[in-house]
Protein backbone atom coordinates (compact mmCIF):
# COMPACT_ATOMS: atom_id res chain seq x y z
CA UNK A 1 0.00 0.00 0.00
CA UNK A 2 1.26 3.34 -1.03
CA UNK A 3 2.21 6.14 1.63
CA UNK A 4 2.37 9.75 1.56
CA UNK A 5 6.21 10.47 1.29
CA UNK A 6 7.70 13.01 3.81
CA UNK A 7 9.49 15.47 1.14
CA UNK A 8 11.89 17.95 1.56
CA UNK A 9 14.42 20.75 0.78
CA UNK A 10 17.21 18.59 0.01
CA UNK A 11 15.36 15.74 -1.68
CA UNK A 12 12.30 17.10 -3.56
CA UNK A 13 13.44 17.32 -6.82
CA UNK A 14 14.16 13.78 -6.59
CA UNK A 15 10.71 13.16 -6.56
CA UNK A 16 10.07 14.77 -9.86
CA UNK A 17 11.27 12.54 -11.85
CA UNK A 18 8.66 9.98 -13.65
CA UNK A 19 5.83 9.94 -14.82
CA UNK A 20 3.41 10.28 -11.96
CA UNK A 21 1.45 12.85 -11.46
CA UNK A 22 2.58 14.09 -7.80
CA UNK A 23 0.39 15.72 -5.21
CA UNK A 24 2.54 17.88 -2.93
CA UNK A 25 0.90 18.52 0.84
CA UNK A 26 2.42 21.44 2.66
CA UNK A 27 1.30 21.44 5.87
CA UNK A 28 2.73 22.63 9.42
CA UNK A 29 2.02 21.50 13.01
CA UNK A 30 -0.18 24.09 13.96
CA UNK A 31 -2.43 23.46 10.62
CA UNK A 32 -5.28 21.54 12.19
CA UNK A 33 -6.66 21.16 8.92
CA UNK A 34 -3.86 20.24 7.26
CA UNK A 35 -4.33 17.03 10.27
CA UNK A 36 -7.75 16.70 9.43
CA UNK A 37 -7.14 15.85 5.65
CA UNK A 38 -4.64 13.51 6.06
CA UNK A 39 -6.65 10.32 6.20
CA UNK A 40 -8.32 11.22 2.77
CA UNK A 41 -4.56 11.83 1.01
CA UNK A 42 -3.70 8.63 2.57
CA UNK A 43 -6.76 7.18 0.74
CA UNK A 44 -5.76 9.25 -2.16
CA UNK A 45 -2.10 7.55 -1.84
CA UNK A 46 -3.76 3.93 -1.76
CA UNK A 47 -6.05 4.16 -4.21
CA UNK A 48 -4.05 5.99 -6.91
CA UNK A 49 -0.75 4.32 -6.14
CA UNK A 50 0.37 3.17 -10.11
CA UNK A 51 -0.46 6.88 -11.21
CA UNK A 52 0.09 9.24 -8.12
CA UNK A 53 2.72 10.19 -5.47
CA UNK A 54 1.43 12.14 -2.59
CA UNK A 55 4.57 13.96 -0.69
CA UNK A 56 3.86 16.24 2.31
CA UNK A 57 5.82 18.84 2.78
CA UNK A 58 6.56 20.53 6.61
CA UNK A 59 6.67 24.76 5.35
CA UNK A 60 8.49 25.16 9.04
CA UNK A 61 11.15 22.75 8.50
CA UNK A 62 11.61 23.58 4.29
CA UNK A 63 11.03 27.14 3.91
CA UNK A 64 12.56 26.48 0.40
CA UNK A 65 10.22 24.12 -1.30
CA UNK A 66 8.01 26.56 0.33
CA UNK A 67 8.62 29.71 -1.25
CA UNK A 68 9.64 28.02 -4.59
CA UNK A 69 6.50 27.40 -5.16
CA UNK A 70 5.15 30.74 -3.27
CA UNK A 71 3.43 29.18 -0.79
CA UNK A 72 1.74 31.22 2.02
CA UNK A 73 -1.46 29.68 3.16
CA UNK A 74 -2.07 26.27 4.75
CA UNK A 75 -3.11 23.94 3.61
CA UNK A 76 -1.99 24.10 -0.01
CA UNK A 77 -2.04 21.31 -2.41
CA UNK A 78 -0.10 21.41 -5.54
CA UNK A 79 -0.77 18.88 -8.47
CA UNK A 80 2.26 18.32 -10.26
CA UNK A 81 2.46 16.56 -14.09
CA UNK A 82 5.87 16.49 -15.84
CA UNK A 83 7.45 18.79 -13.71
CA UNK A 84 4.83 21.80 -14.10
CA UNK A 85 2.06 22.92 -11.62
CA UNK A 86 -0.79 21.98 -13.15
CA UNK A 87 -3.55 22.96 -10.21
CA UNK A 88 -3.96 24.18 -6.70
CA UNK A 89 -6.42 23.37 -4.31
CA UNK A 90 -5.79 25.79 -0.99
CA UNK A 91 -7.48 25.66 2.19
CA UNK A 92 -9.23 22.33 3.37
CA UNK A 93 -10.80 19.63 1.05
CA UNK A 94 -11.87 16.66 1.24
CA UNK A 95 -11.39 13.44 -0.57
CA UNK A 96 -13.56 13.45 -3.32
CA UNK A 97 -12.48 17.00 -4.02
CA UNK A 98 -9.02 15.95 -4.38
CA UNK A 99 -10.16 12.70 -6.64
CA UNK A 100 -11.98 15.21 -8.54
CA UNK A 101 -9.01 17.36 -9.16
CA UNK A 102 -6.72 14.80 -9.87
CA UNK A 103 -8.49 13.23 -12.31
CA UNK A 104 -9.15 16.87 -14.34
CA UNK A 105 -5.55 17.09 -14.27
CA UNK A 106 -4.20 13.31 -15.24
CA UNK B 1 -31.92 2.69 -5.03
CA UNK B 2 -29.25 4.17 -2.45
CA UNK B 3 -28.81 3.69 1.43
CA UNK B 4 -32.02 4.93 3.11
CA UNK B 5 -31.40 6.66 6.58
CA UNK B 6 -34.02 8.04 9.43
CA UNK B 7 -32.16 11.55 9.03
CA UNK B 8 -29.10 12.99 6.93
CA UNK B 9 -26.89 15.85 8.93
CA UNK B 10 -25.84 17.98 5.86
CA UNK B 11 -22.81 20.07 7.65
CA UNK B 12 -20.24 18.69 10.43
CA UNK B 13 -19.82 22.17 12.28
CA UNK B 14 -21.01 22.37 15.80
CA UNK B 15 -24.47 22.39 15.26
CA UNK B 16 -24.61 19.31 12.71
CA UNK B 17 -21.86 17.41 15.11
CA UNK B 18 -24.70 18.61 17.96
CA UNK B 19 -27.45 17.31 16.12
CA UNK B 20 -25.88 14.35 15.33
CA UNK B 21 -25.87 13.11 18.97
CA UNK B 22 -28.85 13.63 20.04
CA UNK B 23 -30.47 11.87 16.83
CA UNK B 24 -28.04 9.34 17.80
CA UNK B 25 -29.56 9.21 21.54
CA UNK B 26 -32.43 9.47 19.86
CA UNK B 27 -32.05 5.76 18.14
CA UNK B 28 -32.20 7.24 14.66
CA UNK B 29 -30.28 5.87 11.98
CA UNK B 30 -28.18 8.80 11.20
CA UNK B 31 -25.38 10.25 8.42
CA UNK B 32 -23.90 13.25 8.90
CA UNK B 33 -22.02 14.94 5.74
CA UNK B 34 -19.31 17.14 5.60
CA UNK B 35 -17.82 18.47 2.54
CA UNK B 36 -14.53 19.81 4.30
CA UNK B 37 -13.49 19.09 7.57
CA UNK B 38 -15.45 18.17 10.83
CA UNK B 39 -15.83 20.67 13.21
CA UNK B 40 -16.37 23.43 10.72
CA UNK B 41 -14.56 26.68 10.68
CA UNK B 42 -14.14 26.85 14.28
CA UNK B 43 -11.61 24.38 13.76
CA UNK B 44 -9.32 26.84 12.29
CA UNK B 45 -9.40 29.22 15.35
CA UNK B 46 -6.26 28.38 17.93
CA UNK B 47 -8.46 28.57 21.22
CA UNK B 48 -11.58 29.71 22.30
CA UNK B 49 -12.61 31.38 25.54
CA UNK B 50 -16.03 31.85 25.94
CA UNK B 51 -17.57 28.23 25.56
CA UNK B 52 -19.30 27.76 28.62
CA UNK B 53 -17.97 25.34 30.92
CA UNK B 54 -15.00 25.93 30.65
CA UNK B 55 -12.82 28.35 32.84
CA UNK B 56 -9.56 27.88 31.14
CA UNK B 57 -9.35 28.49 27.15
CA UNK B 58 -9.80 25.58 25.20
CA UNK B 59 -8.46 23.83 21.68
CA UNK B 60 -11.55 24.14 19.48
CA UNK B 61 -10.17 21.20 17.16
CA UNK B 62 -10.27 19.20 20.20
CA UNK B 63 -13.63 20.23 21.65
CA UNK B 64 -15.10 19.09 17.62
CA UNK B 65 -13.25 15.80 17.97
CA UNK B 66 -14.44 14.89 21.28
CA UNK B 67 -18.37 15.60 19.51
CA UNK B 68 -17.18 13.97 16.65
CA UNK B 69 -16.65 10.71 19.07
CA UNK B 70 -19.67 11.49 20.84
CA UNK B 71 -22.00 10.97 17.81
CA UNK B 72 -20.26 8.00 16.96
CA UNK B 73 -20.54 6.79 20.36
CA UNK B 74 -24.94 6.50 20.09
CA UNK B 75 -23.66 5.38 16.48
CA UNK B 76 -24.12 7.54 13.48
CA UNK B 77 -22.53 7.73 10.57
CA UNK B 78 -19.82 10.50 9.69
CA UNK B 79 -18.77 10.87 5.86
CA UNK B 80 -16.81 13.14 4.09
CA UNK B 81 -18.16 14.21 1.30
CA UNK B 82 -19.77 16.75 -0.83
CA UNK B 83 -23.68 16.91 -1.16
CA UNK B 84 -24.65 18.38 -4.89
CA UNK B 85 -28.23 17.95 -4.37
CA UNK B 86 -30.55 17.89 -2.23
CA UNK B 87 -34.73 16.92 -3.40
CA UNK B 88 -37.79 16.07 -2.08
CA UNK B 89 -39.55 13.53 -3.90
CA UNK B 90 -42.06 10.88 -2.82
CA UNK B 91 -42.17 11.58 0.65
CA UNK B 92 -38.75 11.45 1.21
CA UNK B 93 -35.77 13.66 1.28
CA UNK B 94 -33.11 12.09 -1.62
CA UNK B 95 -29.42 13.44 -0.92
CA UNK B 96 -26.65 13.35 -4.21
CA UNK B 97 -23.25 13.21 -3.11
CA UNK B 98 -20.17 12.31 -5.30
CA UNK B 99 -20.67 9.42 -7.04
CA UNK B 100 -23.52 8.42 -4.76
CA UNK B 101 -26.73 9.59 -3.46
CA UNK B 102 -28.84 8.46 0.14
CA UNK B 103 -32.59 8.66 1.10
CA UNK B 104 -33.46 10.22 4.38
CA UNK B 105 -37.49 10.72 5.84
CA UNK B 106 -36.16 13.80 7.48
CA UNK B 107 -32.92 16.29 6.96
CA UNK B 108 -31.15 18.46 9.50
CA UNK B 109 -29.46 21.17 7.15
CA UNK B 110 -26.54 22.88 9.12
CA UNK B 111 -23.70 23.42 6.14
CA UNK B 112 -23.08 26.56 7.70
CA UNK B 113 -21.47 29.82 5.89
CA UNK B 114 -18.25 30.31 3.79
CA UNK B 115 -15.79 32.73 4.05
CA UNK B 116 -16.83 36.82 2.36
CA UNK B 117 -14.70 38.22 -0.35
CA UNK B 118 -14.25 41.70 -1.00
CA UNK B 119 -13.98 40.94 -5.28
CA UNK B 120 -11.75 43.19 -5.82
CA UNK B 121 -8.84 42.90 -8.62
CA UNK B 122 -6.09 40.79 -7.48
CA UNK B 123 -7.69 39.25 -4.44
CA UNK B 124 -8.09 36.02 -6.38
CA UNK B 125 -4.85 35.59 -7.96
CA UNK B 126 -2.88 36.72 -4.59
CA UNK B 127 -5.55 34.46 -2.61
CA UNK B 128 -2.59 31.74 -1.27
CA UNK B 129 -0.33 33.63 -1.73
CA UNK B 130 0.03 36.35 0.62
CA UNK B 131 -4.30 36.70 1.18
CA UNK B 132 -5.31 34.51 3.72
CA UNK B 133 -8.78 33.43 5.21
CA UNK B 134 -7.04 31.65 8.15
CA UNK B 135 -4.92 33.17 10.90
CA UNK B 136 -3.45 30.19 12.59
CA UNK B 137 -2.77 28.19 9.38
CA UNK B 138 -0.84 30.74 8.24
CA UNK B 139 0.79 33.00 10.52
CA UNK B 140 3.90 31.61 11.01
CA UNK B 141 4.42 32.51 7.05
CA UNK B 142 4.71 35.99 8.11
CA UNK B 143 7.12 35.99 11.01
CA UNK B 144 8.57 39.49 11.64
CA UNK B 145 6.79 40.70 8.50
CA UNK B 146 3.90 43.70 8.32
CA UNK B 147 0.66 42.29 7.91
CA UNK B 148 -3.04 43.59 7.46
CA UNK B 149 -6.28 41.96 8.86
CA UNK B 150 -9.61 43.22 7.04
CA UNK B 151 -12.71 43.41 9.35
CA UNK B 152 -13.67 44.57 13.11
CA UNK B 153 -15.52 41.57 14.09
CA UNK B 154 -14.59 38.90 16.73
CA UNK B 155 -13.24 36.72 14.15
CA UNK B 156 -10.78 40.31 12.82
CA UNK B 157 -9.79 40.95 16.35
CA UNK B 158 -8.69 37.36 17.38
CA UNK B 159 -7.12 37.22 13.85
CA UNK B 160 -5.03 40.21 14.85
CA UNK B 161 -3.94 39.23 18.54
CA UNK B 162 -2.72 35.65 17.49
CA UNK B 163 -0.59 37.57 14.08
CA UNK B 164 1.10 39.54 16.25
CA UNK B 165 2.65 36.99 17.77
CA UNK B 166 4.37 36.31 14.81
CA UNK B 167 4.48 39.44 12.94
CA UNK B 168 6.37 42.34 13.37
CA UNK B 169 3.13 44.87 13.41
CA UNK B 170 -0.28 44.31 12.42
CA UNK B 171 -2.47 46.68 11.32
CA UNK B 172 -6.05 46.06 11.51
CA UNK B 173 -8.38 47.93 8.62
CA UNK B 174 -11.35 48.46 8.95
CA UNK B 175 -14.70 49.98 6.30
CA UNK B 176 -16.50 52.20 10.19
CA UNK B 177 -14.64 54.63 12.94
CA UNK B 178 -15.73 51.42 15.44
CA UNK B 179 -15.29 47.88 16.09
CA UNK B 180 -18.02 45.52 16.39
CA UNK B 181 -15.75 43.20 18.17
CA UNK B 182 -16.22 41.96 21.86
CA UNK B 183 -15.35 44.59 24.47
CA UNK B 184 -12.90 42.40 25.92
CA UNK B 185 -11.45 41.52 22.17
CA UNK B 186 -11.01 45.72 21.61
CA UNK B 187 -9.54 45.94 25.45
CA UNK B 188 -6.88 43.40 24.08
CA UNK B 189 -6.04 44.72 20.93
CA UNK B 190 -5.92 48.64 21.82
CA UNK B 191 -3.81 47.12 25.05
CA UNK B 192 -0.98 45.58 22.20
CA UNK B 193 1.56 47.50 21.06
CA UNK B 194 2.22 45.75 17.36
CA UNK B 195 -1.17 46.16 17.07
CA UNK B 196 -2.36 49.57 15.03
CA UNK B 197 -5.72 50.54 13.44
CA UNK B 198 -6.76 51.53 10.32
CA UNK B 199 -10.29 53.45 10.13
CA UNK B 200 -13.03 54.35 7.35
CA UNK B 201 -10.79 52.08 4.38
CA UNK B 202 -12.53 49.96 1.91
CA UNK B 203 -10.15 47.70 0.05
CA UNK B 204 -9.73 48.75 -3.65
CA UNK B 205 -7.25 46.23 -4.45
CA UNK B 206 -4.56 43.72 -3.79
CA UNK B 207 -1.50 44.40 -5.30
CA UNK B 208 1.63 41.99 -6.17
CA UNK B 209 3.37 39.79 -8.58
CA UNK B 210 3.57 36.04 -7.27
CA UNK B 211 2.49 37.30 -4.18
CA UNK B 212 0.79 40.32 -1.98
CA UNK B 213 3.27 43.34 -1.99
CA UNK B 214 0.51 46.28 -1.14
CA UNK B 215 -2.85 46.98 -0.31
CA UNK B 216 -4.50 49.81 -2.19
CA UNK B 217 -6.96 51.43 -0.41
CA UNK B 218 -9.85 54.51 -0.21
CA UNK B 219 -10.74 56.67 2.45
CA UNK B 220 -14.28 56.28 2.90
CA UNK B 221 -14.76 59.62 4.80
CA UNK B 222 -11.32 61.89 2.26
CA UNK B 223 -11.66 59.71 -1.00
CA UNK B 224 -7.89 59.68 -0.76
CA UNK B 225 -6.39 56.94 -2.43
CA UNK B 226 -3.01 55.21 -0.76
CA UNK B 227 -1.27 52.16 -1.43
CA UNK B 228 0.46 50.39 1.76
CA UNK B 229 2.92 47.62 1.51
CA UNK B 230 1.98 44.23 3.34
CA UNK B 231 3.03 41.23 3.25
CA UNK B 232 -0.09 39.21 4.05
CA UNK B 233 -3.81 40.07 4.08
CA UNK B 234 -6.08 38.19 6.40
CA UNK B 235 -9.54 38.35 5.21
CA UNK B 236 -12.17 38.65 8.24
CA UNK B 237 -15.51 40.41 6.50
CA UNK B 238 -18.00 37.79 7.87
CA UNK B 239 -19.37 34.67 5.73
CA UNK B 240 -22.38 34.15 3.48
CA UNK B 241 -24.21 31.47 3.57
CA UNK B 242 -24.33 27.81 2.51
CA UNK B 243 -28.17 27.72 1.40
CA UNK B 244 -27.92 27.32 -2.39
CA UNK B 245 -29.30 23.50 -2.05
CA UNK B 246 -32.09 24.68 -0.06
CA UNK B 247 -33.44 27.53 -2.08
CA UNK B 248 -36.62 26.03 -3.06
CA UNK B 249 -37.74 24.61 0.60
CA UNK B 250 -36.97 27.55 2.63
CA UNK B 251 -37.91 31.12 2.99
CA UNK B 252 -34.38 33.32 2.67
CA UNK B 253 -33.52 36.78 3.01
CA UNK B 254 -31.78 39.20 0.71
CA UNK B 255 -28.66 37.97 1.87
CA UNK B 256 -29.63 34.16 1.64
CA UNK B 257 -30.00 33.61 5.05
CA UNK B 258 -32.80 31.34 6.34
CA UNK B 259 -35.69 32.59 7.94
CA UNK B 260 -37.16 30.61 10.22
CA UNK B 261 -38.32 30.42 14.20
CA UNK B 262 -37.69 28.37 17.53
CA UNK B 263 -39.01 25.65 15.26
CA UNK B 264 -36.28 25.83 12.90
CA UNK B 265 -38.55 24.00 10.66
CA UNK B 266 -38.90 25.34 7.18
CA UNK B 267 -42.11 25.33 4.64
CA UNK B 268 -40.86 21.77 3.25
CA UNK B 269 -42.17 19.17 5.62
CA UNK B 270 -39.07 17.20 7.52
CA UNK B 271 -36.61 19.79 6.63
CA UNK B 272 -34.82 21.67 9.30
CA UNK B 273 -31.99 24.01 9.74
CA UNK B 274 -29.53 24.99 12.11
CA UNK B 275 -26.57 27.22 13.04
CA UNK B 276 -25.24 29.81 10.52
CA UNK B 277 -27.50 29.32 7.90
CA UNK B 278 -30.24 31.17 9.76
CA UNK B 279 -30.73 34.44 10.01
CA UNK B 280 -29.37 36.19 12.46
CA UNK B 281 -27.35 34.11 13.80
CA UNK B 282 -24.46 35.53 15.91
CA UNK B 283 -21.48 33.16 14.60
CA UNK B 284 -21.23 31.65 18.18
CA UNK B 285 -20.10 28.24 18.82
CA UNK B 286 -22.00 27.75 21.75
CA UNK B 287 -25.12 29.27 19.87
CA UNK B 288 -24.74 26.77 17.01
CA UNK B 289 -24.25 23.98 19.02
CA UNK B 290 -27.86 25.17 20.87
CA UNK B 291 -29.72 25.21 17.35
CA UNK B 292 -28.45 21.83 16.49
CA UNK B 293 -29.87 20.20 19.95
CA UNK B 294 -33.00 22.12 18.87
CA UNK B 295 -33.44 21.17 15.28
CA UNK B 296 -33.00 17.41 16.20
CA UNK B 297 -35.49 16.96 19.03
CA UNK B 298 -37.77 18.79 16.41
CA UNK B 299 -37.10 16.72 13.93
CA UNK B 300 -37.69 13.27 16.18
CA UNK B 301 -40.98 14.81 17.34
CA UNK B 302 -41.71 15.33 13.29
CA UNK B 303 -39.98 11.77 12.94
CA UNK B 304 -42.36 10.37 16.16
CA UNK B 305 -45.68 11.78 14.55
CA UNK B 306 -45.12 10.03 11.28
CA UNK B 307 -45.44 6.69 12.96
Amino acid sequence: MAEIISANDGNFDSFMNGVKTIIVDFWAPTCIPCKLMEPGLEKIAANYQENVKVLKVNVNENPLTSSRFFVRTLPTLLFIKNGLVKTQIIGAANPSQIEKTLLEVQ
Amino acid sequence: MGKSWDIIIIGGGPAGLAAAIYCGRSLRKTLVLEKQVFGGQIVNADIIENYPGFAEPIVPAELMDQMFKQSQRYGVVLENDEVSMVKSENNLWRVDVYKNFFTAKAIIYAAGSTHQFFNVKGEKELLGRGVSVCATCDAPFFLNRKVAVLGGGDTALVDALHLAKFASVVYVIHRRDQLRAEKILQDRVLKNDKIKLLWDREVVSFQGDQKLEAIELRNKKTAVVETITFAGAFLAIGTIPNTELIKNYVNLDDKGYVVTDISLSTKAKGLFVAGEVIKGNRRQVAISVGMGVQAALNCEEYLASLE
